[in-house]
């Protein structure tokens, strides 16, 4: 038996519908058609109830998730694309992200966004959001890399109180397979190291963690060792892995399919060098996105988003310096 | 038939361009795969260019006694397709040519020169290797074993612009600790801090002959005698009481000036030098100072200084004439501008204008150096001369 990214996903929200009766999805076609991707196929008709579908409205859908939420439920929002979550933001950082604050009444309400960019999908329909949403005090924001991580940090993210920002990448639907679904998993805040190295470090969540175990494997022939970092969740950040990796390589690639103005790699960036300027035997680098919309041609698109070809160019320039 | 290139291979750690010295194929002849093909000299070693594998010379591109970079192409091998298989190698798509890599191309056909960087390929000159920039993590791992940026001196570094890598350095140490290692004595350790702390500033030297004669004479007769670098010691005082300018101290845009003519003088220690101090050298007279002196003499080779004894001294008299030597160019303590040397005394001819002859005249070498941040050679020389006029009246001293 093997399963995938998205079917550890859909496992994930069937496992949480059967376990806890608080769990409901609310999402558009989410329902009989079994949502865009197909991520709750069948789920209605398993759950019946309890996977409904909303008008098209994201703003209605976190609003109504808020007030169930309030009421005691556990709701899971399934949007379309990340890029649409923006006509719902209002509802997710102002009314969610602050509600304990404000009321002390928790909003255990779980947001998933098919986010990132996969070949022809152009500027609408492939935007990385996290480091948006990890900005606003009050979410949580998960990247999951692994099909182990989809299904274990789903599980995570309804069962905690805080509102999470559920970042599934969607390059890695189909392509990502395990044997299994996982027994056991790494806490929610804890960086996993993907690939031991000591040469270099880099950093990387969801899909770009692929991408830079690809550069590592490039890499090896030449004589480097390279770590590999999964953040595996970006807020929380684990600072301290990131910093006991540096601290045996001394050098710091961050690698993120977000755009390059601020960030999660900035933000990584900054942290390391702030604590752990003494760690740094170069400049620290990070390779994003370019800073431009995501453009629809496959060749276009390559060029946009790191690659494996080039994050094991960024890395050969720090390596060398 | 598929061509192989001929390439300048890395020849080493921190070799960046090597030039070619001999050629010891031509065209056409046939060869092995690792034959020794071109002679080529580094700065380090004279090496072969070898064949990458079996095939037949088609050119050679490369020019005696030019310079190439490290990955230029110096030429073509034939091969079949079997043997570039066997070699490893891939089929080759030219990217550099001999013409654009080489150094410093004079253009024979031409006659016009051309502009060249001086460097193509690797970013590294290869004499440009050195400590010249320390990483944040590199100056961590020196402060743990207690490193100073001198102790990097002798590490050729492999990092872009010759930097010393934190590899480097382990490598570094990981040698270092293969060799005979005893501790440094607390004494050397503290010489070796306040001549690199010293060392920051700008140090220049002046010299001059003094003749001793005058000295030599009033030596004879007094009671208690002298040794020259009293009389030295206490020259200087009267010349820096007369004008202290020269002793200050450069301290971001400010001259700090001194309070007090006191004046250190060196004395050899085991494995150091220490610097006891004569206070108010301005305010007594050489027969005062000699009882001090010699009590701080004897004193500071037993170690036992009092700490009032030592510091807050405005310069330094040392007399390393005593070691034979007839010139030196001293490094002022950190805290001071000035340091003033007298060479060992020595029987010179000396044209006499009155007997219109070469005389003997027992003469030895001032020297002062000085922060040229604080005082400029005319200065220096001024201050030089005014003590040798003094030490040439010792009946006034």
């Amino acid at each position: 038996m093997s399963i995938t990214y998205l079917e550890a996903i859909r496992e994930a929200q069937a496992h949480a519908l059967r376990d806890d009766p608080r769990v409901f999805i609310y999402g558009q076609d989410v329902g009989a058609f079994g949502g865009a991707f197909k991520a709750t196929k069948n789920l209605a008709k398993e759950f019946p109830g309890r996977v409904i579908d909303s008008p098209i409205s994201e703003d209605a859908m976190v609003g109504l998730a808020v007030g169930a939420a309030i009421e005691g439920m556990r709701p899971i929002i399934e949007m379309q694309f990340a890029d649409f979550s923006t006509v719902g933001f209002n509802q997710i950082v102002n009314q969610a992200a602050t509600l304990f604050w404000r009321t002390q009444v928790p909003c255990p309400i779980t947001v998933r966004l098919p986010f990132g960019g996969t070949s022809g999908s152009g500027p609408f329909h492939s935007q990385s959001l996290e480091a948006i949403y990890a900005h606003y005090p009050g979410l949580v924001v998960m990247t999951p890399a692994t099909v182990d991580d989809a299904y274990s940090m789903l599980l995570e993210a309804v069962a905690i109180d805080d509102p999470v920002i559920f970042c599934e990448h969607k390059f890695l639907y189909y392509h990502l397979k395990a044997e299994k679904l996982p027994s056991e998993a790494l806490p929610v805040g804890k960086a996993r190291i993907a690939r031991e190295g000591r040469d270099l470090t880099i950093v990387a969540y969801s899909a770009m963690v692929h991408e830079a175990l690809e550069a590592a494997t490039e890499l090896a022939p030449e004589g480097w060792e390279v770590e590999v970092v999964d953040l595996r969740s970006v807020k929380p950040l684990d600072t301290d892995t990131v910093m006991a990796s540096v601290a045996r390589t001394g050098r710091l690639l961050c690698v993120g399919e977000a755009w390059p103005w601020g960030g999660v790699t900035a933000e990584v960036i900054a942290r390391v060098t702030s604590e752990g300027f003494g760690l740094l035997d170069v400049p620290p680098q990070r390779l994003n996105a370019k800073d431009t919309p995501v453009p629809y041609h496959p060749n276009l698109w390559t060029a946009h988003r790191p690659t494996a070809r080039a994050v094991a160019a960024a890395a050969r320039k720090l390596l060398r310096l | 038939m598929p061509s192989i290139p001929i390439i300048m291979p890395q020849l080493g750690e921190s070799i960046a361009e090597a030039s070619i010295i001999n050629f010891l194929v031509k065209p056409g002849d046939i060869v092995e795969a690792g034959q020794d093909l071109i002679e080529v000299e580094t700065n380090k070693a004279n090496m072969n260019v070898t064949s990458p594998c079996r095939g037949r010379v088609a050119k050679i591109t490369a020019q005696l006694n030019e310079s190439y970079t490290v990955g230029a192409v110096l030429g073509q091998i034939e091969a079949t397709q079997e043997e570039v298989v066997l070699a490893g190698l891939d089929i080759p798509t030219p990217t550099k040519s001999c013409d654009t890599d080489h150094i410093h191309a004079p253009d024979v056909n031409g006659g016009k020169s051309r502009v060249q960087p001086t460097i193509r390929g690797l970013p590294v000159p290869a004499n440009a290797a050195g400590a010249s920039y320390l990483s944040p993590r590199l100056k961590a791992r020196m402060n743990e074993l207690g490193l100073h940026a001198a102790d990097l001196a002798g590490v050729a570094g492999s990092g872009a612009a010759g930097r010393v890598t934190v590899e480097d350095f382990e490598r570094f140490i990981a040698h270092l600790e293969k060799q005979k290692i005893t501790p440094a004595s607390s004494m050397r350790v503290a010489v070796a801090d306040a001549m690199r702390r010293s060392w920051t500033r700008p140090i220049a030297h002046v010299g001059l002959p003094v003749c001793l004669e005058p000295l030599f004479a009033y030596r004879k007769a007094a009671r208690p005698k002298p040794g020259p670098a009293l009389f030295t010691l206490r020259a200087l005082a009267v010349a820096l009481a007369e004008n202290s300018a020269p002793a200050g101290r450069l301290v971001g845009n400010k001259i700090v000036h001194p309070s007090a003519i006191d004046i250190a003088f060196a004395v050899e220690a085991e494995d150091g030098v220490l610097v006891p101090v004569i206070r108010h050298a301005d305010k007594r007279s050489l027969k005062e100072l000699v009882g001090p002196y010699d009590e701080l003499v004897e004193l500071a080779r037993q170690r036992k200084l009092p700490p009032d004894a030592t510091g807050g001294s405005i310069a330094t008299v040392t007399n390393f004439g005593t070691f034979g030597l007839v010139w030196a160019t001293p490094i002022p303590l950190p805290e001071q501008s000035l340091v003033l040397g007298i060479g060992a005394a020595r029987r010179t001819p000396s044209w006499d204008a009155g007997k219109g002859q070469f005389v003997p005249v027992m003469e030895a070498n001032l020297t002062l150096s000085f922060d040229h941040r604080v005082i400029d050679g005319g200065a220096a020389g001024r201050l030089l001369q005014r003590v040798a006029a003094l030490m040439s009246k010792p009946e006034l001293l």
